[in-house]
């Protein structure tokens, strides 16, 4: 919202001394956020009113003139401009060199020079009203129409902001910082906001008296939704422009002067904050009926719009039927025309809820509409009405009343509050005067009785629609009229009841810290909805997928139950840069089933689990590595991450994986995730190209953080160890599982041996069809000597001839 | 003899002092005292001298060989010493191997600095599910009953579950604020944690606004609490984040679940509060909302709030990273784009 600071001193009497930095400052600390506090006249800063002496042909140029300009003082100037209405003894707006405009009102500002047009020395520039940035105040009829001031009766060279009456504070106000607040929904409400805060007197508005007696009328059939309607029927009206002074104010509170009929209407709302309408009252039949609208009803508003009503709506109607959405927007049929002489004037109080709808419903919102959905106050008509009557006289002097109602169906209770001034000192943690608080109230408008420990408030009208409240209310008033910065912090005391020792949430930590430090893995985030190429790509079913109702996108309507869909996607996104990338992601999934709430026995939730995934990508590993690399980060992780260890299995093919190179993961007899690679369908139904990818998911959820930290503490061995390398032929289908069992499990092939470890396999020239070689460091040792190498030797031995009959293994000749 | 002695040793010396690879010593010592060295062939002499002279002789040049073989031990140690293993050439200026390269998403780097922070403070990690219901979304957090923000085209509300009751209308939560409830019901007061998570808002997304983006709320409730002790919480994040005391203010604002309400600003970090165009001229940012929770909301809690107040904070992650390291996309965070991600380590 905008406000001209002028117009603000017109309701309080704001001292000429005032710092308006402090004055914004001050709003935004106790009441709205001031956005801007602009000096209006800056705008102007280097344009003159000039008087045009001569219009001149330019010798180079058909569509140009040079113009001998007065800009004062008697000082003639040349000036080149293309301007079509261009005549001598015209005044117009002269933006001198220094001066800042826009090109045709649109593009970067530009700062004018002199310079030479065509060949023709120009000193500065004859302006268009949008190339000054007032385009909406003094229309132009055509292109290149130059802005003609001949209305404005001052001497050539008078500073254009003294002409136009632009030396102005403009305050622009955070909408959203008073949504809360619908007394501030103008100027008369922030004058008395200011009033308040700096203890100036505020300028009543007297409530508008008629004795016209008639048989004017308005019907209210919806009290539930109109708590009052004034309505004034008058003669003697025409549709002509309003005075510049109107329209000038209008114009800087944001708005388009049109005529002065309508204009008188926007200038009230502005001031008051209380929107009124004025009808053609030749166009009324019969009297006005403020009704439910009929399902299915038609109305063509001002906009042209034609709409199907439902019941919920609210309108204004004649005897033929809907002549205006209330509260929202005229209708065309009724509106001020050029052949308007009789007008009835709405001032009227609608419900704010069921205006916010109808407004939404048909995507509606007005100045009105925004208004009245804030609750505004019945009273406010009686400000409203007296103001608007206060311009229309003036401005008709020919005006007669010819009717009047004031139709008052809900009168609005003033808001009662009870306050312990003991719980008061408490909560503000600082001890203020019984006549401290009492005067902050008061200023604001409330009634205040103090009577031992209790503070009976009754708030103004104004703050009575839902705004004031509670006792919790009116320390929030208290306190931000004294000033929030002035309150020293308070430092809240420590209680030592322990170290605090989440497990659940350290081990999601461990596990994040432990894939990206340790892991080289990169973290990312995706979206919990998922794109359905991803979804039929990677799940290839949706049953027990959740969907949204309104998605971000048609394409985009079910919420994850897995994190590999938009993993995949994220691979495939990043493939063009990367060739060689690890990503995990670790979020929540949603499953439509096992409904159930811990907390309120009415709410049912889905199912909602935790899970992390991640994804192996690259186009210059070979699988068998990549395979190692992704297995070895989860063989590793309960290890380094201090969790109940899990097992690889191989139970359940995941339905995204290579028919081959999958694997579940088991805690116990609980399946917690799986791992694989991605199968070349799945990944060609990505969109991913060169890259194969390795993938796991894992329930975060049942995973079991140990109780503290686990290492297992060996003494250092006494004596050498050593290493020693055996390569074997095995079958082909014979798994590494097995081969280390052969060599450490139960029964140990040699009491010498301290581990055996996988070094690699090889299958390929100089291995016998159906067989592959496998390299194993053995390392041998012994406790209570150093070996000598025959004793190794015969150790490796032991074990090669257990292979040997155990698994059918040879020693590999080559 | 002795002259020739002596020269010799002297002679040795010097060159041995200047030797200055192995090379040369191995070519010295054949040439002093190898078989066909010089001071060997001296010893030759020997036999010819007369027999008194001889045995003086014999031991100074004795003497001699040995100190050459010392000095040469010596100095071939000392250009051991000296020596490199490269050639002179080596190039210190090629750069290093990056080691492995993973790194936390930039929001769970600040969320970690800022538990810790908490932590230290006596506060609790809390999360909660993202799919809730409009009872705890809306009407526990004191929001009217024809609040906007229940609407579709502000929340986004699962298919299914889009009418009935409001505890029967599930949607991604809009804000944390719900789940705060649900700690409060589920433990005993005094409270303080903090609760760290991603929230959803049904909105047209720009470089400014995001569908998803991620929160931070901080709660403490307790019998004896002045809404001013919100500022130590806002200030040991601010110092938290910026590594340096941020000045703050607290003005008034407007939030249904918090009575009375702030809008929290902290100063303008790239101007220092005198102005600029970050800072729309003003010197101070708008940070976060806050406030004492409201008295329905308590009361939803089920607690009393004659009994109990407390303060709140949410901070906007997003924008608080955004604002740290100047990033000026918040959808950047959700792009999964490593060219993105990978600058935050």
């Amino acid at each position: 919202m905008k406000l001209s600071l002028s117009w603000i001193k017109d309701y309080v009497k704001i001292p000429e001394d005032m710092d308006l930095k402090k004055l914004a400052y001050d709003l935004t600390m106790s009441t709205v956020e001031v956005e801007d506090a602009e000096d209006l006249a800056r705008r102007f800063d280097g344009m003159i009113v000039g008087v045009i002496d001569k219009v001149e042909q330019h010798p180079n140029a058909d569509r140009l003139r040079v113009c001998k300009v007065d800009i004062g003082g008697g000082e003639i100037r040349d000036i080149v401009c293309g301007g079509i209405n261009l005549k001598e003894g015209m005044r117009v707006a002269v933006s001198c060199p220094g001066a800042v405009v826009r090109w045709h009102g649109e593009g970067e500002p530009v700062v004018i020079k002199k310079s030479k047009l065509r060949g023709v020395e120009s000193y500065g520039m004859i302006c268009a009203s949008e190339e000054i940035g007032l385009g909406d105040l003094f229309p132009a009829a055509q292109e290149a129409e130059i802005l003609d001031l001949s209305d404005f009766d001052v001497p050539a060279g008078t500073p254009l902001a003294d002409a136009l009456d632009m030396n102005d504070v403009i305050l622009e106000i955070d909408n959203k910082s008073m949504t809360n607040r619908p007394d501030l929904w103008g100027h008369y409400g922030i004058a008395r906001e200011i009033a308040a805060l700096y203890d100036l007197p505020l300028v009543e508005l007297e409530p508008f008296q008629t004795d016209v007696a008639s048989d004017f009328k308005v019907e209210i059939d919806a009290p539930d939704r109109c708590a009052r309607y004034m309505g004034v029927e008058m003669s003697g009206v025409e549709v002509k422009p309003s005075p510049y002074k109107m329209q000038n104010r209008i114009w800087k509170a944001g708005m388009r002067p049109i005529n002065a009929l309508v204009d008188i209407t926007n200038y009230v709302m502005l001031a008051t904050g209380n929107p009124t309408h004025a009808f053609d009252a030749d166009n009324i039949t019969d009297h006005i009926v403020v009704r439910h609208a009929a399902e299915g009803e038609k109305l063509l508003l001002l906009n042209d719009n034609e709409l199907t009503l439902q019941e919920d709506d609210l309108v204004i109607t004649d005897s033929e039927g809907p002549v205006a959405l209330a509260g929202v927007m005229g209708g065309a049929k009724d509106s001020i025309l050029p052949k308007t002489r009789r007008v009835i004037l709405e001032v009227a109080n609608f419900e704010a809820t069921g205006i916010r709808r109808t407004a939404l419903r048909y995507e509606t919102r007005t100045e009105a509409s925004s208004r009245y959905e804030k609750a505004i106050d019945p009273e406010r008509c009686d400000q409203a009405l007296a103001l608007s009557m206060q311009y229309f006289k003036e401005l008709y002097p020919e005006l007669k009343v010819t009717g009047f109602c004031d139709n008052y169906v809900k009168k609005l209770e003033r808001a009662q509050i009870d306050v312990s001034l003991t719980w008061l000192e408490k909560r503000l943690g600082k001890s203020l005067t019984n006549e401290e608080i009492q005067g902050k109230l008061e200023k604001l408008g409330f009634v205040v009785q103090i009577d031992g420990d209790n503070m009976h408030v009754t708030a103004p009208t104004w703050r009575s629609t839902g705004d004031i409240s509670i006792k919790d209310d009116v320390m929030e008033e208290v306190a931000r009229m004294y000033g929030y910065d002035n309150f020293d912090a308070t430092e809240f005391t420590t209680s030592f009841t322990g170290a605090i020792n989440q497990k659940d949430k350290s081990l999601v930590r461990n596990i994040k810290e432990y894939l990206a430090f340790r892991c080289g893995m990169q973290e990312v985030y995706t979206y919990p909805w998922m794109s359905d190429t991803y979804v039929n790509a990677v799940l290839q079913s949706t049953e027990g997928v959740l969907k949204l109702s309104t998605p971000p996108a048609p394409d985009m309507s079910f919420i994850r139950s897995s994190l590999l869909p938009n993993l995949c996607e994220a691979v495939a996104k990043n493939e063009r840069y990367f060739n060689d990338f690890a990503i995990f992601e670790e979020a929540q999934v949603f499953f439509d089933k096992n409904y159930v709430s811990l907390y309120d026995p009415a709410e049912s939730l889905p199912e909602q689990r935790r899970h992390i995934g991640g994804a192996f990508a690259s186009s210059v590993k070979n699988i068998n590595t990549l395979f190692r690399e992704a297995k070895g980060v989860l063989e590793h992780m309960p290890r380094y991450t201090h969790m109940e260890e899990y097992l690889f299995r191989k139970e359940e093919k995941p339905v995204w994986a290579d028919s081959h190179v999958w694997l579940n993961l088991y805690l116990g007899d609980q399946k917690i995730g799986d791992m694989g690679l991605m199968a070349k369908k799945v990944s060609m139904e990505c969109g991913i190209k060169n890259l194969s990818v390795m993938l796991f998911e894992l329930d975060t959820t049942l995973l079991k953080p140990l109780r503290s930290r686990t290492n297992h503490f060996t003494h250092l061995a006494e004596y050498p160890e050593t290493d020693y390398d055996i390569s074997m032929l095995f079958d082909v289908n014979t798994v590494w599982h097995d081969i280390y069992d052969v060599i450490m499990g139960r029964k140990k092939a040699s009491a010498l041996l301290k581990d055996a470890a996988f070094v690699d396999e090889y299958r390929g020239k100089q291995i016998p069809a159906g067989k592959k070689s496998v390299t194993i460091r053995l390392t041998i040792g012994s406790d209570e000597k150093t070996l000598t190498s025959q004793e190794i030797e015969s150790t490796a031995g032991q074990v090669m001839k257990k292979l040997e009959k155990r698994m059918n293994a040879e020693l590999r000749t080559q | 003899m002795k002259d020739k002695i002596n020269s010799m040793l002297a002679e040795a010396k010097n060159k041995i002092h200047e030797a200055a690879s192995e090379n040369e010593l191995q070519n010295m010592k054949s040439a002093y005292i190898g078989k066909q060295g010089a001071l060997s062939l001296l010893m030759k002499e020997i036999p010819a001298l007369s027999v008194s002279l001889r045995p003086e002789m014999g031991k100074l040049l004795n003497q001699a060989k040995n100190e050459v073989k010392e000095l040469i031990d010596k100095k071939r140690v000392e250009l051991k010493l000296k020596a490199s293993e490269v050639p002179p050439d080596f190039d210190c200026s090629v750069p290093g191997i990056l080691p492995s390269q993973g790194a936390l998403h930039p929001i769970t780097q600040m969320c970690y600095d800022l538990n810790d922070t908490f932590r230290s403070m006596g506060f609790e990690i809390f999360e909660e599910d993202e799919i809730t219901s409009e009872l705890y979304a809306f009407d526990k957090l004191n929001f009217p009953p024809n609040h906007p923000a229940r609407e579709s085209m502000d929340t986004y509300w699962l298919e299914g579950h889009d009418s009935g009751a409001t505890s029967e209308k599930l949607c991604l939560r809009p804000h944390l604020t719900g789940g705060s409830v649900r700690y409060m019901q589920t433990h005993k007061p005094p409270y303080r944690f903090v609760y760290p998570g991603r929230v959803y808002r049904n909105e047209t997304t720009d470089a400014h606004h995001e569908r998803a983006f991620f929160q931070y709320e901080a709660l403490i409730v307790d019998k004896d609490i002045t809404f001013t002790s919100g500022k130590v919480m806002i200030k040991s994040i601010l110092s938290k984040v910026f590594g340096t005391d941020v000045p703050v203010r607290m003005r008034s604002g407007f939030f249904p679940f918090v009575e009375p309400g702030f809008e929290i600003d902290m100063q303008c970090q790239v101007c220092g509060g005198k102005g600029c165009s970050v800072c729309k001229h003003v010197g101070w940012i708008e940070v976060m909302p806050g406030g004492s929770p409201h008295p329905n909301v308590l009361r939803a809690a089920g607690l009393d709030p004659d009994e109990y107040t407390g303060f709140y904070v949410n901070i906007g992650l997003d924008r608080l990273v955004m604002m740290r390291y100047g990033v000026d996309d918040v959808r950047l965070f959700h792009s999964a784009d490593l060219r993105f991600l990978k600058q935050f380590r």
